[in-house]
């Protein structure tokens, strides 16, 4: 999965001539994230293999959301998934990689979609207890989660361990009857602590709202079960006032204020505010309109803005966001997992 | 041939190819360039685990033409540990990796690990405002000042006097206001006051009165005012005069700023009487000033009614 950007740009050759009523290129989107693997002999396919497994993960989303779930074969995602996994439970984002957060709940989200679980058992015994042990190390005694074992931390590196551990069940609210294996008061604690005077996230207590780090914070308190009881109804409101804020003139968000909008913005945004049931109070048709514009009609593949080259990172992100608007035709996504519903409700167990 | 497999210092190393594709590779890895060749090598020294000076300028090559790449950031910090590198040196070097690649953020947990390591924070202040020059409002570059801030106790070293700079120069840099905010209110926890100590209170409220005076529809100091008023506690009304200035429903036409109406609607709203005056500011918003929110201004008219003050949804 090359995550270099290209070929083709937002809003192709002739951005200046779009029609107004804009339709979603579904089998070029669907043709450009297979041709991605095809892209090695690029030196930035190389650049990027510190992202590869996230990259797999961002092209995967893609095509299930757009209905074509076995688009990319399944065997070569398995042999590849586990050609990252360490001994230790950890994932690289491509072998030879050292284990990180990011690409263990890549990885996990995967397994999830390719029903990878039972050859994961197959391949490391005890696979998801190992998986779920090797996330709980990387926990802070002041309740945050490190990236890795150089120790940094982000409130993203926290929601990524929640989300990994949740498919794979092993979140102490999905099993009250077992010894938790992370702290999650101390974990949701310091989510809290993120919180800032505008009522939004930042990445760490006293840093600057943003709407990335709302996702990942509003995100690990909806998995936590802890969203309603935190934020309260008014502070849903202070919180989604900021973020309905993030819209621009143009349809699209930023992801702070004075910044320039991006379609992966609009995706956090966008999330955040369905999490807490206030999407309806950004313009969806302009929004819609936007994302729309950033797709290259020729090619495939999203822009993080209209005129600007394509890849795999946007592409995933603002076709997550059309679904999440109930663009017609595609599967309806998660907003707290990034993946289709109907799976994850599956995978759940819930209704 | 490259770089590394004719320099006679790299001569004993095999180097190792990728072998990305994991067991059953779709496609034969064939790339020569310097970057290919350069990670041959580093992934020979690190099966080997050498630690040695030519493995630090092979991760600074590496790192000048891949800054995101993780786990050459990881070896290296190893590297400097096992040879017991000079740190300022380490920090000689990040100076410059910083400043080429301003993007990057790998580079700032490396500059964290050494700088604590080090336990120094002199020059670290000038560095960071040297980067602003390049991006005043490059994220990683906040959290790094707030984290010395906090980390070696600067917050009466002149980080009032630096976010008054910074907003002279930007005056709707958000992110000089999120660390202004940090500096007078953040020292809670150890029983400092910040705007619940009214002499604080009052002059921040006039920085924020200045600012908006410069650019009245610049949502910061707004949002600094409305952080105040909910942290302190006080009257929302005391603000009324300043946002009548701003926007009053009097004088539709004359609205300098959304964000003065959208105040001025919680403080009419707090008002006995106010609900009618507060419902107009709400439709101003909705249909002339801020139409791509109409559904967000609806709601909160929504709130006006069954007797709840509008006030708890945005303010109080
Ligand atoms: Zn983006």
């Amino acid at each position: 999965m090359s995550l270099a950007a290209g070929p083709g740009r937002g809003g192709g050759a002739s951005a200046a001539q779009l029609p107004d009523e804009l339709q979603l290129v579904v089998d070029k989107h669907v043709a450009y994230i297979q041709s991605l693997d095809t892209r090695r002999d690029e030196l930035e396919y190389h650049l990027t293999e510190h992202l590869r497994i996230s990259g797999i993960y961002w092209g995967l989303t893609a095509l299930h959301l757009l209905g074509q779930p076995e688009a990319l074969p399944r065997e070569g995602l398995l042999d590849f998934v586990f050609s990252c996994l360490h001994e230790n439970g950890g994932f690289g984002a491509a072998p030879g990689h050292d284990p990180h957060m990011l690409y263990t709940c890549s990885s996990v989200q995967i397994l999830a979609m390719t029903d990878g679980f039972s050859d994961l058992e197959k391949r490391l015994p005890n696979g998801k207890m190992k998986i779920a042990k090797y996330i709980a190390s990387l926990q802070q005694p002041n309740g945050t989660f490190a990236g890795d074992v150089w120790g940094e931390t982000d409130s993203r590196f926290l929601f990524c361990g929640f989300l990994a551990l949740s498919l794979l069940g092993m979140l102490p609210n999905q099993r009250p009857n077992e010894p938790p294996i992370i702290d999650l008061t101390a974990a949701t604690d310091h989510i809290k602590a993120c919180q800032n005077f505008d009522g939004a996230f930042g990445v760490a207590p006293g840093a600057e709202s943003h709407s990335g780090q709302v996702y990942t914070c509003i995100g690990a308190l909806t998995l936590a079960g802890e969203l309603d009881s935190y934020l309260g109804e008014e502070g849903k409101d202070r919180l989604g006032a900021w973020l309905s804020e993030r819209q621009l003139p143009s349809g699209g968000l930023n992801g702070r204020p004075e910044k320039l909008v991006d379609v992966c913005y609009s995706w956090w945004v966008m999330t955040s505010m369905a999490m807490i049931d206030r999407v309806h109070w950004i313009d969806q048709k302009k929004l819609t309109s936007f994302i729309l514009q950033c797709q290259d009609p020729d090619h495939g593949g999203l822009a993080d803005r209209p005129g600007d080259m394509v890849d795999v990172f946007h592409t995933c992100f603002g076709i997550a966001g059309l679904s999440l608007l109930r663009y017609p035709g595609l599967v309806e996504v998660d907003p707290a997992y990034c993946m289709p519903k109907p799976l994850v409700d599956n995978f759940l167990g819930r209704k | 041939m490259g770089k590394y497999s004719e320099d006679p210092a790299w001569a004993d190393i095999v180097p190792l190819p990728t072998d990305e594709g994991g067991p059953n590779p779709l496609a034969a890895i064939a790339y020569s360039d310097e970057y290919g060749e350069a990670m041959s090598y580093l992934r020979a020294v690190m099966a080997s685990n050498e630690f040695s000076p030519r493995v630090l300028e092979l991760t600074d090559d590496l790192i000048d033409m891949n800054p995101a790449h993780y786990t050459v950031w990881l070896y290296r910090a190893q590297c400097i540990f096992e040879l017991k590198y000079p740190l300022e040196d380490e920090l000689a070097w990040l100076n410059e990796t910083a400043l080429a690649h301003q993007k990057n953020y790998q580079i700032w947990h490396h500059r964290n690990t050494i700088v604590d390591k080090l336990g120094k924070w002199q020059g670290e202040a000038e560095f960071v405002e040297q980067m602003f020059e390049l991006d005043a409002k490059n994220y990683h570059v906040w959290s790094h000042r707030q984290w010395l801030v906090k980390r070696f106790g600067l917050w009466e070293e002149g980080e009032l006097e630096f976010t008054e700079r910074m907003l002279e120069k930007d005056v709707r840099n958000n992110s000089a206001w999120n660390h202004r905010w940090y500096i007078v209110n953040g020292r809670e926890a150890e029983g400092v006051r910040g705007v619940t100590h009214e002499g604080i209170r009052m002059r921040e409220i006039e920085f924020a009165r200045k600012a908006i005076a410069k650019a009245p529809q610049n949502a910061s100091p707004w949002s600094y005012l409305r952080g105040i008023v909910r942290k302190s506690g006080m009257p929302l009304a005391s603000l009324k005069e300043l946002v009548l200035q701003y926007a009053d429903t009097s004088k539709p036409d004359g609205v300098k700023s959304s964000h003065a109406l959208d105040l001025l609607a919680d403080v009419l709203a707090e008002g006995a009487d106010g609900k009618q005056q507060a419902s107009e500011a709400l439709d101003l918003l909705s249909t002339k000033y801020d139409p791509i929110r109409k559904n967000y201004w609806e709601y909160r008219k929504g709130l006006l009614g069954g007797g709840s003050s509008a006030s708890t949804a945005t303010a109080a």
